[in-house]
């Protein structure tokens, strides 16, 4: 029960990685909000799941993009709980197209909700973590951050800023009790990869030495070490969870 | 709280000792902090993480939002400043 009674937020926490994660961490013990954008039966179903395994947990909504609404699901959570331990800032979306055909709103879109988000919940809870001189805060990026990858310059861009971010971050917060770190998940199966059509299967699969894909729990296993007390002399740092990709 | 805000000399003997235990200066003492000097960098030697500390320990203590850096350089200017700008957002609370 490492997470005993630690409170931890997952921004888009209701479908995925980010319910992986949630899961994981009430598993551990942990009392865990989950937020969520839009898909209010995904959150219904993750929240029965939790009620087994976590009394205490919330569901919110709330769009990480928005400032008013991430300061309103924080200040649920204060209420409720007093204080946040553990930020996962995990909700992306994206919104792939070629620079020739990506408009100001699939850019827009996409940077305020993965890079803003991050910065926006934040925001929110550091002035907590800095009173109690105790936090950890990790962000979600991935190798099209690190590598590229054609029809995703505003998730790169998004992505990358979020490790920039996160190395920022961290020395401003690392004599304050508060580690910032980024985990890179590769490629992990989960509905999307099951859309996927074999051949593409296929050639992804040879890019990857493990030759398989990931499994959300492998993410959620980086996350819950990089969150845990034991992981309080690593910030700024990027750990890929990617079977060799990169 | 409101005895220590309203009296100018109480109210700066309280702040140095917030600073001096909120941020472990253990090479300072109570005494040994000047009024008029600057608490940051030439001064007391304080820096900008040593800032965030002391802008969420006064909120909390006295309810006062140091909202931006501009602010914060005025009220962090030296232990009359800062006593003067709890006394003023005090007043105005």
């Amino acid at each position: 029960m490492e997470f005993k009674d630690k409170r931890v937020i997952v921004t888009g926490g209701t479908k995925g990685l980010g319910r992986a994660m949630a899961l994981s961490f009430a598993r551990q013990g942990a009392w865990v909000t989950l937020t969520y954008s839009s898909d209010d039966a995904s959150a219904s179903e993750t929240k029965a799941e939790l009620e087994g395994l976590a009394p205490k947990h919330l569901v919110l909504k709330a769009d990480v993009s928005s400032k008013s609404q991430v300061e309103k699901m924080v200040e649920t959570v204060l209420n409720h709980w007093e204080y946040v331990d553990i930020l996962i800032n995990n909700a992306g979306i994206i919104k792939d197209k070629m620079l020739l055909f990506l408009h100001e709103e699939d850019w827009d879109q996409v940077i305020n909700v993965n890079l803003k988000g991050t910065y926006l919940c934040s925001r929110a809870v550091i002035k907590g973590m800095i009173a109690r001189k105790y936090g950890r805060i990790i962000n979600i990026t991935s190798p099209s951050a690190l590598t590229g990858r054609a029809g995703q310059a505003n998730y790169s861009a998004a992505k990358g800023g979020i490790i920039s971010f996160t190395k920022s971050l961290s020395k401003e917060t690392a004599r304050l009790g508060i580690t910032v770190n980024a985990v890179c998940p590769g490629v992990i199966s989960t509905s999307m990869t099951d859309g996927l059509s074999q051949e593409v299967k296929t050639e992804l699969l040879n890019m990857i030495p493990m030759g398989r894909f990931g499994e959300p729990e492998d993410v959620a296993w980086a996350v819950l070490f990089l969150a845990s007390q034991k992981a309080g002399y690593i910030t700024g740092k990027v750990i890929a969870v990617d079977g060799g990709l990169i | 709280m409101e005895e220590i805000v309203n009296n100018f000399e109480s109210l700066r003997e309280f702040l140095k000792k917030m600073i001096v235990d909120i941020l472990n200066l253990e090479d300072v003492t109570v005494q040994e902090i000047d009024n008029d000097s600057p608490l940051f960098r030439e001064g007391l030697g304080l820096d900008s993480i040593d800032a965030l500390e002391l802008v969420v320990a006064i909120e909390k203590t006295f309810n006062i939002i140091i909202a931006d850096e501009d602010v914060g350089k005025k009220a962090f200017a030296s232990i009359n400043a800062l006593a003067g700008f709890i006394q003023e957002g005090h007043k105005q609370g």
